[in-house]
């Protein structure tokens, strides 16, 4: 053959290729217009079918389906004509046919190719499949308008569907039949007690002879013998069951098996999350939003979804699954961007925000003032969408930087950042975003990160890493790089050296570190060449910064300003937010129109459009230029005028001429707002079981929920264990009345203004003198490592003798405020709570302890003060003269290098002040153990916590450990008291390290073992059941290894302490 | 309350003895005027927000009615005691006096921290006041006023409460009411007018023309920035000006030789007097310490901030030049370093006849009111000229007469005008 009749002949045979391929293709959609009938496709295939073959105008096609012929009027049979049969679920129902009419070339292959006949058994294979499906289809259909019409004629109709099912689907029908036997047991039928026994069921207890006995293996049922029970048990069914209820139960069951693979794909640990919310989005098809799985298999589903997407914190999937729906989930999934192969994990603040929104929106049903509260579109990130971009990028080095010297990490990190901002996304994470900026639009945009490390409770991982405006301006191309651009700079954030160091601090370094991250859309409105929010702040539901004696820690505290909340957020030193307290709004921080005006924001976040950033631009600048264009500005702004402050209507207002202050006067008591906010907060602490801190905007008419996390608990402000072994020497004091949460770092000096110096003082000057030398103290000494002690109200502006008289440039360094009230005769002095610089103090976060010395149970150790040398004349040999009342105290030069620890409990309401050693950073990562309450169903809660803090003390490269599973009662949440907790450990170390271990879980066990004797009563030896696999028992599947990954009652991995290599 | 500790009553009084011995007063004059008239303490209970009942303790002290009614504030602190409102009535009586208008001195209150009441509660306390008070007090008898703690608002609570109580409109029961619910315009820039109407004045007699002067002010608030703009309209030449930095927590002065511009500077501060720095420097101003103000090279120096500013510490660092020292705030100046500034022979303006701009146009308040009709601006402003040209002559002419210090001056005035209507009266 020469070279062009060979070329010529491949042609030919990928055209033939070609042919029969497009061929396929037309039938297939033909095939999938579920809107016409069949006849009409079978009529439209007939007339495509010619042109996959070879010789299209010779060839003729016809259809034979449940006797009804489809053809074209020139069809004949002729010699050259090759027919397949179309089956139904195995069953002949017809034929396809194709024809030549008349002779055609044959080849090697006879006169149709191999290929032709291929494709006409597929095309045979897919009509049959499709006239099953359109029968069952139409059954379904018939079932369902029958359940809506209950009255309409449906006798006999379910055994119509049982027989189908038993010729059809046999797995399917005998399934059924168990179902429906249950249920017949369950209704009390006793026929169906002897079909049970007949299966040697459990269920028939109490009836002795069909109890297996123990000793010999039950006998197994022949597949004829099960299909013949199960036939009984329908014809148990139709005499003691109405057909509707029949038809009711066969519809539901049949139902719940169409959605079985949502479950099997969400259930086992390794299906790609793309299969998941595929699979999420067609059980949203299919059973529409009122669900269609009993309540048990929902519940299961939710779990799993919640593992897959949040965390597997078991306290956190308890609280969860009890706010939480799968329909919830509908809107979350198609918002997710990840990579191939992604654990699906979303991160803390993702998480936050999307439960608080659930229990919000459920609690609406119950508490109108709840009812239209929003959340921004969000798209996620998951959090391994950054493990695939340092692979992608071949970024993993970076990894090692945590270990490194924080110099060093220091001054690598603008490389890090430059390196990040240069690297490329991974396709599927591109397209994404590319999705997400479709839906998003021109509007500004923020990218925030969402830790896996915030959901950890107990570790509050806050604001450490980074969170960015975009304008997201331009063409789709430039928005896309900004997008990137910013995700960039959040993932090297991970690099960084303060949550690097945040996490040395807190034992969390080995903790593997991905983060998710969510793209918002800014609340805000358009004001002039900006996009801002009308308002947003950030409320507490735990107010720790009390102004007043008469707030309570439960009334909460809202940081509010105008534009975004950035200034609410963080503390800004030179401009102030508004605070309220929603349990008591009336009681506000400022209270004459001076501190009013003074103590309100004078600058505003906002992006502007034109230079597409973020600026922050005087307030007044904005207001007397765009005032007029922001929505409802008098319920944020009220006139000052002449030494008074009033909010008026909107329609006084005039942005130009009058002097605005921000005081959200309007708001708080024209609106609802208030009330709203306690609502909100209540409700949240209230289901969350926690104290939570929530980001809240409103771009003039919706109010809306950004983030919701349990309330920051930074070492400085969370409650301390208040020791009760210190010896009373050293106790300089102790507090018990309006204490607030924290410890305060170690101090090292303490300025101490006697009470009864200063009550000995006549002359004028000298007071005062007091003060000013208090404000040469602050400027020297080391900040926030000293704190000052005095009588009365300081910093009054009224009697001076009443407080020493200092402004807030005066104290504007220490790290404590302690007023001390001394009773004076029967009454002891009202302190001031820092009011008249209260509100500089929270912004430096200043504490403030009142002290009543003289109320029984309270410790003043005046000894210790009055005692110890003074270096006031050394410091300020000016003030020589006021060493009797005001002395400076160096705490380690004469207390032996100790220090004075401050610690404070609100909870308890007891405030300490002792002399110490200084603390050394803690090499041990803090793992929390709870409290636990013995509870009958918590069984098993207790010992999957047990297991995970086990795991999570677990060393994995000392002992050899890959992984650490739960399997058993634990793991099926089926655990009784007495029961043991089955661990399945993946082990690749030595021998000494299988001893090692073993010998270190040993001492688990029998621990645990006494503690759920403590708990329950049940003794046991030990409590622990560990059962070691190795790779190759993985490889091989044996043993327990099977439970690794597998699709049922699989095992349940646990997070191990330390990081694991992946 | 233990005696030995500072009691600004018994300082009140020791300073009215010293002066009461210059001017030989008669026993029974002088154990008149070293007490109040007429004291009032009583309860006030107070349904709060939460439904409790509070009891609070209020306060009145007449010290002296006899050249009009009593006028003075009303504070609200939760520390007050008798004898703060006691030496506070007595100084609101020597105060009026000394700028000759027809009324006495009182002061009230109630023990309250206003920081943590609401509005409903502090409104609830001020008309608990009045109704306990109401049939001691009235335009005729007794005129409250603003003061710590209280405001405008308060003052029109307590009004509304006298006028149900009395059934009729007396617009002139309360001064410091916003202006068109009968407060008078001038308001703002009484005081900071009236610190440089007396200042003029000095200038006169020292033969001094005001164009040839510079100045040096402490603060940029309200005080100051009316002080600088009527010394400047005069043709005086401000050469600094210091204020708080709310960002950097500490002040700063703002020097131009060649004078500060006000217009410029009110474009470049903050609501609080702050002057934005870096915009200073870019319009030819020099950033110097706060303390810098008080040790400029200028004839005036003008401290309307804060209390104590001038003291033993830093009055030494006073130009050779400084001539006269304008007390806009009050008691700038402590008394040892006022020592210093009379062996200096520095013409010292006190903070009392100085800054009583403010207590003038609160009688023209009450003035307005009680005729209800209301005045121009200028009207106001022309009659507080006025006012303070006198009041600073009386003064003036006394300190030559009888070679006395100005501060020792003005209350032997004040005094003796008192004392004189006590006499007049046939009281004493």
């Amino acid at each position: 053959m020469s070279n062009s009749r060979q070329a010529d002949d491949r042609f030919r045979i990928l055209r033939e290729r070609a042919k029969e391929l497009d061929c396929l293709y037309q039938v297939e959609e033909l095939l999938a217009d579920d809107a016409r009938s069949l006849p009409d496709i079978f009529r439209d295939i007939i007339a495509t079918l010619p042109l996959g073959w070879q010789y299209p105008k010779l060839c003729r096609a016809r259809i034979v389906c449940h006797d009804e012929v489809y053809e074209p009027p020139d069809y004949v049979h002729t010699q050259w004509s090759d027919a397949v049969p179309i089956e139904e679920d195995g069953r002949a129902i017809g034929c396809v046919e194709v024809s030549y009419i008349r002779e055609v070339p044959a080849s090697d292959e006879g006169v149709f190719l191999e290929k032709e006949r291929k494709l006409l058994r597929t095309i045979a294979d897919r009509i049959g499949q499709t006239v099953f499906h359109r029968k069952l289809e139409k059954q379904l259909r018939e079932w369902q308008s029958a359940q809506r019409e209950p009255a309409a004629n449906n006798h006999h109709q379910w055994m119509v569907i049982v027989d189908l099912l038993r010729r059809t689907d046999e797995k399917l029908y005998l399934q059924i039949s168990r179902k429906m036997l249950y249920h017949l047991f369950w209704s009390g039928v006793k026929e169906s007690r002897q079909v049970l026994n007949t299966f040697g069921s459990d269920f028939s207890v109490g009836n002795a002879e069909s109890i297996a006995d123990g000793n010999r293996p039950s006998q197994k049922q022949s597949r004829e013998s099960i299909l013949e029970v199960s036939d009984r048990v329908f014809a148990i069914a139709a005499r003691h069951l109405s057909d509707a209820e029949i038809l009711a139960c066969l519809h539901k069951w049949i139902q719940e098996n169409k959605l079985s693979f949502l479950i099997k794909a969400v259930d086992s640990g390794d299906t790609p999350l793309d299969q998941i919310i595929d699979a999420l989005l067609q059980y949203r098809t299919l059973a529409g939003s009122e669900g269609g799985l009993a309540p048990s298999t929902e519940k299961w589903l939710l779990v799993s979804l919640i593992r897959r997407f949040f965390s597997d914190h078991a306290d956190f999937i308890n609280l969860a699954k009890r706010h939480l729906q799968v329909s919830d989930f509908f809107d979350l999934a198609p918002r997710i961007i990840y990579p191939a192969g992604s654990n699906g994990r979303l991160g803390g603040k993702s998480t936050g925000l999307f439960l608080a929104q659930q229990v919000l929106r459920r609690a609406a049903a119950r508490e109108p003032l709840l009812q239209d509260i929003k959340t921004p579109r969000t798209w996620y990130l998951t959090a391994d969408c950054l493990t695939e971009f340092l692979r992608y990028n071949d970024l993993g080095d970076v990894n090692e930087q945590k270990y490194k010297d924080l110099e060093q990490i220091r001054v690598e990190y603008p490389n890090i950042i430059q390196l990040f901002k240069h690297a490329r996304f991974p396709a599927d994470i591109s397209k994404g975003l590319s999705l997400a900026l479709d839906e998003f639009g021109e509007h500004p945009i923020i990218v925030r990160s969402s830790s896996l490390l915030e959901d950890r409770i107990g570790s509050g991982f806050y604001g450490k890493y980074r969170s960015l405006f975009l304008a997201n301006q331009g063409t789709k191309q430039e928005r896309l790089e900004a997008l990137q651009d910013a995700i960039a700079e959040i993932y090297a954030s991970v690099f960084g050296p303060d949550p690097i160091l945040y996490r040395a601090e807190h034992g969390l370094l080995d903790f593997h570190e991905e983060m998710g991250i969510m793209i918002q859309e800014v609340v805000g409105t358009r004001v002039g060449p900006y996009v801002l929010p009308v308002f947003s702040g950030v409320a507490f539901s735990s107010n720790e910064f009390r102004w007043s004696p008469r707030l309570k820690r439960d009334d909460g505290l809202v940081r509010m300003v105008p534009g975004l909340g950035t200034r609410a957020v963080d503390r800004v030193s030179d401009d102030y937010p508004i605070l309220i307290s929603p349990g008591q709004p009336g009681l506000r921080v400022n209270v004459s129109p001076e501190e009013i005006r003074h103590y309100s924001p004078s600058r505003v976040d906002v992006i502007n459009l034109e230079t597409r950033s973020f600026e922050t631009i005087p307030l007044d600048r904005l207001l007397r230029e765009h005032g007029h264009e922001i929505p409802n500005l008098h319920h944020l702004v009220s006139v000052y005028n002449q030494g008074n402050i009033a909010s008026t209507s909107g329609i006084e207002l005039d942005v130009t001429r009058d002097e605005l202050v921000v005081t959200f006067e309007g708001l708080v008591t024209r609106t609802p707002f208030i009330q709203r906010m306690r609502a909100i907060l209540l409700t949240l602490r209230k289901e969350l079981e926690t104290s939570v801190d929530i980001e809240f905007a409103s771009d003039g008419q919706t109010f809306y929920l950004l983030q919701c996390r349990p309330q920051y608990t930074a070492d400085e402000v969370a409650p301390s264990v208040i020791p009760q072994d210190i010896p009373d020497r050293q106790i300089l004091f102790t507090a018990n009345r309006f204490i607030s949460n924290g410890r305060v770092p170690d101090i090292s000096h303490v300025v101490y203004v006697s009470p009864e110096g200063y009550a000995r003082q006549t002359s004028r000057d000298a007071l005062v003198d007091i003060g000013r030398a208090v404000g040469r103290l602050n400027a020297l000494l080391p900040k926030r490592r000293f704190i000052l002690m005095g009588p009365g109200r300081w910093g009054s502006r009224g009697d001076i003798r009443q407080g020493v008289q200092v402004t807030y440039s005066d104290i504007s360094n220490t790290a404590v405020l302690i007023e001390i009230a001394r009773r004076k005769g029967a009454y002891a002095p009202e302190l001031s709570f820092g009011t008249h610089f209260f509100q500089d103090m929270v912004e430096a976060g200043i504490r403030y302890i009142p002290l009543y010395p003289d109320e029984s149970g309270v410790v003043f150790n005046e000894h210790l003060l009055n005692s110890a040398p003074n270096m006031l004349a050394g410091m300020l040999p000016e003030y020589e003269h006021l060493s009797d009342v005001l002395r400076v105290i160096d705490v380690p030069g004469c207390k032996d290098g100790r220090i004075l620890r401050i610690l404070m409990n609100a909870d308890l309401g007891r405030a300490i002040g002792f002399l110490a050693e200084p603390a050394v950073p803690s090499e041990v990562p803090p793992v929390e153990v709870k409290p636990v309450e013995a509870r009958s169903e918590d069984f098993w809660r207790w010992r999957q916590r047990m297991a995970e803090q086990l795991a999570l003390r677990l060393d994995p490269r000392r002992f050899g450990v890959r992984a650490l599973y739960l399997i058993g009662s634990t793991a099926n949440a089926t655990a009784g008291p007495g029961s043991d907790i089955d661990l399945l450990v993946h082990f690749q170390g030595n021998q000494a390290q299988r001893e090692a271990l073993l010998l270190w879980l040993e001492g688990w066990s029998l621990s645990l073992a006494e503690q759920n004797y403590l708990r329950t009563g049940y003794a046991s030896d030990r409590l622990l059941d560990v059962h070691l696999v190795t790779d190759a028992d993985i490889a091989a599947r044996t043993s327990y290894a099977v439970k690794i990954n597998a699709v049922i009652d699989a095992a349940i991995p646990l997070p191990l302490g330390g990081a694991v290599e992946k | 309350m233990e005696t030995s500790s500072y009691n600004p009553f018994q300082v009140a009084q020791s300073q009215f003895d010293k002066v009461a011995a210059l001017l030989e007063l008669d026993e029974g004059v002088r154990a008149l005027l070293r007490e109040p008239m007429r004291e009032y303490q009583f309860t006030i209970p107070v349904r709060m927000d939460d439904g409790r009942v509070e009891v609070f303790k209020g306060f009145r002290v007449q010290h002296n009615d006899a050249r009009g009614p009593a006028k003075g504030g009303i504070r609200f602190h939760p520390m007050e005691t008798i004898d703060t409102v006691r030496a506070l009535a007595m100084w609101m009586t020597w105060k009026c006096a000394v700028v000759d208008i027809p009324l006495g001195g009182g002061k009230g209150g109630v023990i309250c921290d206003p920081h943590h009441l609401s509005q409903h509660e502090q409104e609830r306390i001020c008309r608990g006041w009045v109704r306990q008070i109401a049939r001691n007090v009235g335009p005729l008898s007794d005129v409250p006023a603003p003061d710590v703690m209280t405001n405008g608002q308060h003052m029109l609570w307590m009004l509304d409460e006298y006028e149900m109580i009395s059934g009729e409109h007396y617009p002139g029961f309360i001064t410091g009411k916003p202006v068109g619910m009968g407060g008078s315009l001038g308001r703002t820039e009484a005081t900071g007018f009236g610190v440089i109407y007396v200042l003029r004045e000095a200038l006169k007699v020292l033969g001094l023309s005001p164009e040839k002067t510079t100045a040096s002010v402490q603060g940029f608030g309200n005080v100051a920035q009316h002080a600088v703009q009527l010394y400047t309209q005069l043709g005086g030449t401000v050469v600094a000006v210091s204020c708080w930095d709310q960002a950097d927590k500490t002040s700063y002065t703002f020097r131009r030789k060649s004078g500060v511009n006000l217009e410029e500077l009110r474009a470049i501060s903050d609501k609080f007097g702050g002057i934005d720095k870096n915009r200073a420097r870019d319009l030819g101003y020099e950033q110097l310490p706060g303390e810098a103000w008080l040790e400029q090279d200028v004839d005036i120096l003008i401290p309307a901030a804060l209390e104590n500013q001038i003291n033993r510490g830093n009055v030494q660092k006073l130009s050779k030049r400084v001539k006269i020292i304008a007390e806009g705030a009050n008691g700038p100046t402590t008394p040892e370093a006022d020592e210093v500034l009379r062996q200096r022979n520095i013409f010292v303006l006190p903070d009392f006849l100085t800054n009583a701009g403010g207590v003038t146009c609160s009688y023209f308040e009450q003035v307005q009111c009680n005729t209800n009709y209301f005045w121009e601006k200028e009207e106001v402003l022309k009659r507080l000229d006025s006012k303070m040209t006198s009041a600073f002559s009386a003064v003036h002419d006394l300190a030559c007469r009888q070679k006395l210090y100005m501060r020792e001056a003005a209350y032997v005035i004040a005094i003796s005008r008192v004392a004189q209507a006590v006499r007049l009266r046939g009281w004493a």
